[in-house]
Parts: C-alpha cells; structure tokens; sequence
C-alpha cells in the first residue's frame, strides 16, 4: 500500500516537473532563435521573463535584442543594451503609473534616456491628466536629441503640457529641429518657438474668454 | 553609374561650402523678435490664420497617395537633374501618421541597387521591407502601416551600408555603434 502511494507521489512529481520543463521551454522567444547565440540568448529569456512577470512590457527588449543582432553586435553587448533598457521600462513605469499604457512607457524610457529624471515624467503625467503621454515624452528626447540641454527640454515640455495636444506638440518640436536647420542655436530655437506657442495660447484664452458688460453711464 | 557634369560639380562645391554666422546673429534675430509690434485685436485672426499655415503638421496619406507624391519628387528631380553627385544621400522623409494609418518612408540614394527599411517593426529583418524605387533617379519609398508607439528604425543600402534618416530624429546613444532614427505615432 505504502509502495503504490510512494509511486503515485512520483508519478505526480515527475509529472509536475514536465510541466515545468515545457514552461520554461515556452518561456522562449522564438524570434530570438538563429539570430542571438547562446549563452546570450538565455539570459535574454530570463531578462524577459522577468519583465513579464513584473507586467513590464516584453516587446521592446525582444526589439533592442534583434536589433543588435542585426546590427552584428555580439552577444554580451546585446544583453547589457536589453537589460540596460529593462531598467529604464521598469522606472518608466514606475513613473509613469500602472495605468500607462505600453507605448507611454516606452516613450517614458526614451525620456530616461536622453536624461530625464523620473520625477520629471510624474510632473509630465500631472499635468497631462487624461492625455496620453507618449508624444509628450518622445518629444522631450527628441529635443534633447538635436542638442537642446536636457533641463531646458524638460522645463519647455512641461511648460507647454496643459495647454497643447499631440499634434501640436510635433508641431512644436519640428520649428524648432527647423531653426536648428538653419543656424539657430537650440537653446534660443527653443525659446523663440517656446515664446511663440505661449502669446498663441494666450491668444486663444483671450478669445474664448467671454465679452465684457459694458459699464452703464 | 552616373555621368558627372559641371553643373552637377558646381552644385556639389557650393553645397560644400562652410556657412558662416557673425556671434551676433542670435541676439540680433532675438532683438528683432523683441521689438516686433504686437498684432491690434482685429489683426489676431489673420494672424492665427498664418500661424496656422506655417506650423508643420503631421501628414497622413494613403499608399496610393505616398507613391503619387515620391513620383512627384521623383518627377521634379529627374527635370531639374539632382544635386547630388553619384554615391551621395540625400535626406530622407518619413511622415508621422494617425493610429492605424500608414507612414511612408522616403530615401534618395542614387547609387543603390537595393535598399531596405527594417527597424522595430519588422524584426530588424533585412529585405523584410524592402524600398522601392519610384523612378530612375534615386528615390526610394515604403509604407508602414504603424500602431502607436515608438520605433527605432533604419535604412541598410545594399545589405551593408546603415543610414540613419537625416529628416528624423537621432536614436539616442545607439549601443551597437550603428546609427539610426526614431518615429513616434502618437495615441488618439
């Protein structure tokens, strides 16, 4: 009796761990096959795992991985770029909020990494409110991009948080890539332009604001 | 290959010439703006309908009407004769587009006998998206349909060459010592 229950609890042990093995054997990227080699590959498996356990989204690690791949970089270098991106996502996030959706978060470490620091994108989502933030962000490393000092990028971004949407933050950021283009330094092309967008919105409060009574005599 | 002709090396060296700025060019321009009359109330709509023509705007075009306008391009370049000398890039465009829409991707590399898009959204694969080219003179396009998001991309000419996208914005601190761009679509 003792016997067939010792062999039953095998049995469900061996079979519990088959279930493990084929687990962490779906646990795999398959697109990270033939193109990261071993034992790179692995420790990327286990970065993403990780990732996705933490609700950190996966598919930009997958992208930075193969990108290195393609781009011929051996493997160590391409584990240290993904988990060096892995850190950023996970302050992004944590910055950001757990509501943030996945592009936010990305454009959040993008942020992070022209140098922004977390706080500055918790301000970002402050003052967005329900506006999605991934335009917002990206601009900010894309100002810092073209040369504009990280505090200025920040400060003008935030600045301009309340008052313009997506389209207009694009605008924003392509005037000022623009007077780069032609000769302007980017602190001033960011002043100039910064200068411009807010008489535009004061403007624009001034036109919506309702019309004076006039006084009686 | 390319004939060379003297207007086409004459272009070149202007091309290649520094341009040069007095160190007082900011503060006058600044200045300028500074002393610049402010418009009288009935003036602001004529002017919001300026300012409203000159801001840069995102474009979103159908496939049909992206490889109508590089034909476009490739139409005024081919009756003008580029500037560019054999071998030379010119920058490249990509429009930034609405969820869900398609971004097109423009290069002008006269010299190439293939060109590739690959970035975030393919994999990085090579010859996933391959570019077309839209006439004999060196333009080369794609459409991408995008979600939103952001991406990392880059052109790869011949299966060897990386090239950035001149028009977009740098990917910042590229840590595989190859370089490339960024487009982000933004979320409605």
């Amino acid at each position: 009796m003792r016997t067939k229950r010792r062999l039953a609890l095998l049995a469900v042990l061996v079979g519990l761990s088959g279930i493990g093995a084929a687990g962490s054997a779906q646990a795999q990227e398959a697109r990270l096959e033939g193109r990261v080699p071993e034992p790179a590959r692995g420790e990327i498996d286990a970065v993403l795992a990780a990732a996705r356990d933490a609700g950190i989204p996966t598919e930009p690690l997958v992208d930075r991985a193969l990108e290195g791949a393609s781009k011929g970089a051996d493997g160590q270098r391409i584990v240290a770029a993904v988990r060096r991106l892995d850190l950023e996502l996970r302050s992004s996030r944590d910055a950001l909020g757990l509501q943030s959706t996945d592009a936010e978060v990305v454009a959040g470490a993008s942020a992070l990494r022209a140098g922004a620091q977390p706080g500055d994108l918790t301000e970002l989502r402050k003052s967005r409110g329900e506006q999605p933030l991934t335009v917002a962000a990206a601009v900010l490393a894309d100002l810092v991009a073209v040369g504009v000092p990280v505090d200025t990028a920040v400060a003008a971004v935030l600045a301009l948080a309340e008052g313009v949407d997506d389209t207009e933050y694009i605008a924003f950021r392509q005037n000022v890539e623009r007077d780069i283009a032609l000769g302007a330094s980017p602190v001033s092309a960011l002043g100039v332009r910064l200068d411009a967008a807010a008489e535009f919105a004061a403007g624009d409060q001034a036109d919506r604001s309702p019309p004076q009574r006039p006084r009686k005599p | 290959m390319f004939e060379r002709d003297e207007k086409l090396d004459r272009g070149v060296e202007l091309l290649k010439e520094p341009v040069h700025l007095d160190p007082g060019f900011d503060r006058r321009v600044m200045a300028e703006i500074a002393s610049a009359p402010r418009p009288r109330a009935w003036v602001r709509p004529i002017w919001a309908g300026i300012e409203w023509m000159r801001r840069g705007r995102p474009v979103t075009v159908s496939p049909l009407g992206g490889l109508a306008m590089a034909a476009g391009v490739a139409a005024v370049l081919l009756l003008g004769r580029s500037w560019l000398a054999p071998g030379e890039t010119a920058p490249a465009t990509a429009t930034t587009a609405a969820p869900g829409s398609v971004v097109q991707f423009v290069i002008v590399a006269p010299a190439a006998s293939t060109v590739s898009l690959v970035g975030d959204f393919n994999d990085w694969m090579n010859g996933a998206t391959p570019m077309e080219r839209v006439a004999g003179n060196g333009v080369w396009s794609v459409t991408v349909p995008l979600e939103p998001g952001r991406y990392r991309y880059a052109y790869l000419v011949d299966g060897t060459t990386w090239l950035s996208d001149p028009s977009a914005p740098p990917a910042l601190d590229d840590e595989f010592g190859r370089p490339g761009s960024v487009v982000t679509i933004g979320e409605l």
